[in-house]
């Protein structure tokens, strides 16, 4: 077995180009089996493009793409063998549930028999046993994407495509549907790609998640590598919230980095990334890793300031803190403990592990 | 008490100029037509036997109505089925002109078309000097003053509403339903078949519920481009009515007209309903 078997997705430097616009620009990205891998990126960022190119729905201007090996680049969308699950469902509107899943395997010239029970499995897998001589028309939006799942998985494939697939339902089903998605996935061991704009989605579902911004991948990693070590400017600011300061390094020994910032912050790094005295950087920080203390306490990466604004999320409240120095930060903080309020005086504290780096590009500060 | 006041000046208008008349020429069918004179009040089924009893008129009138009605409205449809289809992937400026170039004939008066029509038309026209001269055939071809030219013609003003319903029928498919059918291994080919035309018949049918009243109920077209033997009925009962002056029996046609389409129309919504209409239209 070569290396390219080992993968069920292949993509390889494809293109895709409207005009002058490059929707998808030399994207590079393997799945393995059994593997749930997302798409990620605000809209426009060409990850629909490059699923909808998978599926062959769009025609690769340049680049190859295989699926379990096989060169499919050139093929129409009904000769790939792979499944789909479309954001608005797309369920044939004059057809029956069972229709519907039924279809693909008539054209298959299956038997009856095989039909049926393929019809009563994968509605049963996907609960919605009982609803066979329903149109779509007759479901609600939950319902229609369960057919819509029971459509692809009767046929078998051996790779799924999921286009945004929960995007239109509300956020209760949404989170319901998401986690059973995973079980699903994860009992079938089902290949599966799925494009999402809902970081929470594609951090909760995904073994890894590809970045994509601008028709380029941002970022190919695991989701708590991508959230935890952003690694880029872009990937930080869209997964996520992060604190960002630019600032200038000042001192640099025993594995520990003084960074010295616009609003003169002496911060007290120990990082992995390295960087030499007098170098720009911008230092990352998510909201949760810092600490709010009340007022006299003191030591390395203790900054006094005063709360400018409060947002209540139930379990967490974030605080906005406006240090001395002219710097204003964001806090996550559990609704535990007394909660602060607008215009308190505050000391916030951060470990020294907690920040990351980025070595500002091109000299800009 | 707002609404019904707004419906008013369309109630009153629908019943002075519609459901009037159409009384009116029921009660007149039943009266006793006079030669020379305006027409005799009475209550005699006369008119009706005349026509029902007489094979002639049957064959050469309602059947005949019929005939070219289904054959013209059939063609309408076999010709602006591709042209809706092909519209509806147009854009912009290349769908401007398609359109204004498929509703010319709504926009131009009828008298103006078929006379535009003879020109083209008529032994010595431009068509027949073209196929002469590119050596299609040898002799000038009837067209006007023929059934064919009433079939072309019927099929040129019919064509406009079948390619309007189907192009609002295409154009509501989600292109997505297609990409769904190529994905679980259908071809175009299936695709078209299995998904877009079942969801384009809601279209069709309104196009043939228009098409085909037109084009039975015709009037204009035979009168100026038939000939003696394109006997359709719209054109007996203006030739009875106003040349005959025979009201009653003109009246009786009319019902017998009305009647019949609306036969076949419900045929139709019948058949329309148990191929589509009742899966896609919500039960109440």
């Amino acid at each position: 077995m070569n290396a390219s078997q080992d993968k069920a997705i292949q993509v390889a430097s494809i293109c895709r180009r409207y005009g002058d616009v490059m929707a998808v620009d030399d994207v590079s990205f393997d799945v393995g089996h059994g593997e749930f891998v997302s798409l990620l990126g605000p809209s426009g960022c060409g990850k629909t493009t490059t699923l909808r190119m998978i599926a062959g729905f769009i025609m690769a201007s340049d680049g190859t793409i295989r699926v379990n090996g096989r060169d499919v680049t050139h093929l129409p969308p009904e000769k790939r063998e792979v499944g789909f699950v479309f954001q608005n469902y797309a369920l044939w509107p004059h057809m029956t549930v069972a229709e519907n899943v039924a279809f693909g395997l008539k054209l298959r010239k299956r038997d009856k028999a095989f039909i049926s029970r393929k019809i009563e499995e994968s509605l049963g897998v996907t609960g919605l046993s009982g609803y066979e001589d329903r149109l779509p028309r007759q479901l609600s939006g939950g319902q229609q994407q369960r057919v819509a799942l029971a459509r692809a998985l009767a046929l078998e494939p051996q790779l799924l495509l999921m286009d945004e697939p929960l995007s239109n339902l509300d956020r209760a089903l949404r989170v319901a549907m998401r986690r059973e998605l995973k079980q699903l996935q994860s009992r079938l061991k089902m290949t599966t790609l799925y494009v999402t704009h809902d970081q929470e989605e594609a951090l909760s579902m995904s073994d890894r998640v590809v970045i994509m911004n601008r028709g380029k991948i941002a970022r190919v990693a695991r989701p708590s590598e991508v959230y935890d070590d952003p690694q880029s400017e872009f990937v930080a600011d869209f997964v996520g919230t992060t604190n960002f300061f630019d600032g200038t390094v000042t001192a640099a020994s025993g594995g520990v980095l003084t960074v010295r910032t616009r609003g003169n912050l002496d911060l007290q790094l120990t990082v992995p990334t390295s960087a030499d005295v007098g170098e720009p950087v911008r230092v990352l920080l998510r909201p949760e890793r810092i600490r709010i203390y009340p007022p006299g306490q003191d030591g390395p990466n203790v900054f006094p300031g005063r709360i400018s604004f409060v947002e209540y999320y139930g379990p967490t409240i974030r605080y906005t803190v406006q240090l001395d120095g002219g710097e204003s930060v964001y806090v996550e903080t559990h609704n535990a403990s007394g909660a602060a309020t607008i215009g308190d005086a505050v000391r916030i504290g951060i470990e020294p592990g907690d920040f990351r780096l980025i070595r500002s590009e091109g000299g800009r500060p | 008490m707002a609404a019904p006041l707004l419906l008013a000046p369309a109630l009153v208008a629908l019943l002075i100029f519609v459901v009037m008349p159409l009384l009116w020429v029921a009660r007149t069918s039943f009266n006793q037509g006079v030669d020379g004179a305006y027409m005799v009040s009475a209550m005699t089924m006369d008119n009706y036997v005349r026509f029902l009893g007489s094979s002639w008129y049957l064959i050469n009138t309602l059947w005949f109505s019929i005939r070219i009605a289904i054959v013209a409205t059939v063609i309408s449809v076999l010709l602006g089925y591709p042209v809706a289809l092909f519209i509806a992937q147009t854009r912009g400026l290349q769908k401007s002109i398609l359109m204004t170039m498929v509703l010319a004939p709504l926009l131009i008066g009828l008298v103006t078309l078929v006379y535009g029509w003879i020109v083209i038309f008529r032994g010595g026209g431009l068509l027949n000097s073209l196929m002469i001269a590119i050596g299609v055939y040898d002799e000038p071809v009837r067209y006007m003053w023929d059934l064919k030219g009433v079939v072309i013609l019927l099929v040129y003003i019919g064509m406009p509403y079948i390619v309007l319903s189907l192009l609002d029928s295409i154009e509501r498919i989600n292109p997505s339903f297609v990409e769904a059918a190529r994905n679980v291994g259908a071809n175009r080919w299936r695709a078209f078949w299995s998904i877009t035309f079942p969801l384009t018949l809601p279209g069709l049918y309104a196009g043939l519920v228009i098409v085909f009243t037109l084009n039975f109920s015709a009037f204009a077209v035979p009168l100026m481009v038939g000939a003696n033997d394109t006997q359709m009925i719209g054109l007996v009962i203006y030739r009875e009515a106003l040349l005959n002056n025979d009201l009653p029996f003109a009246s009786s046609l009319s019902v017998i007209m009305i009647l019949a389409n609306a036969t076949i129309l419900t045929g139709m919504a019948f058949l329309f309903g148990k191929l589509i209409l009742n899966r896609l239209e919500a039960k109440r």
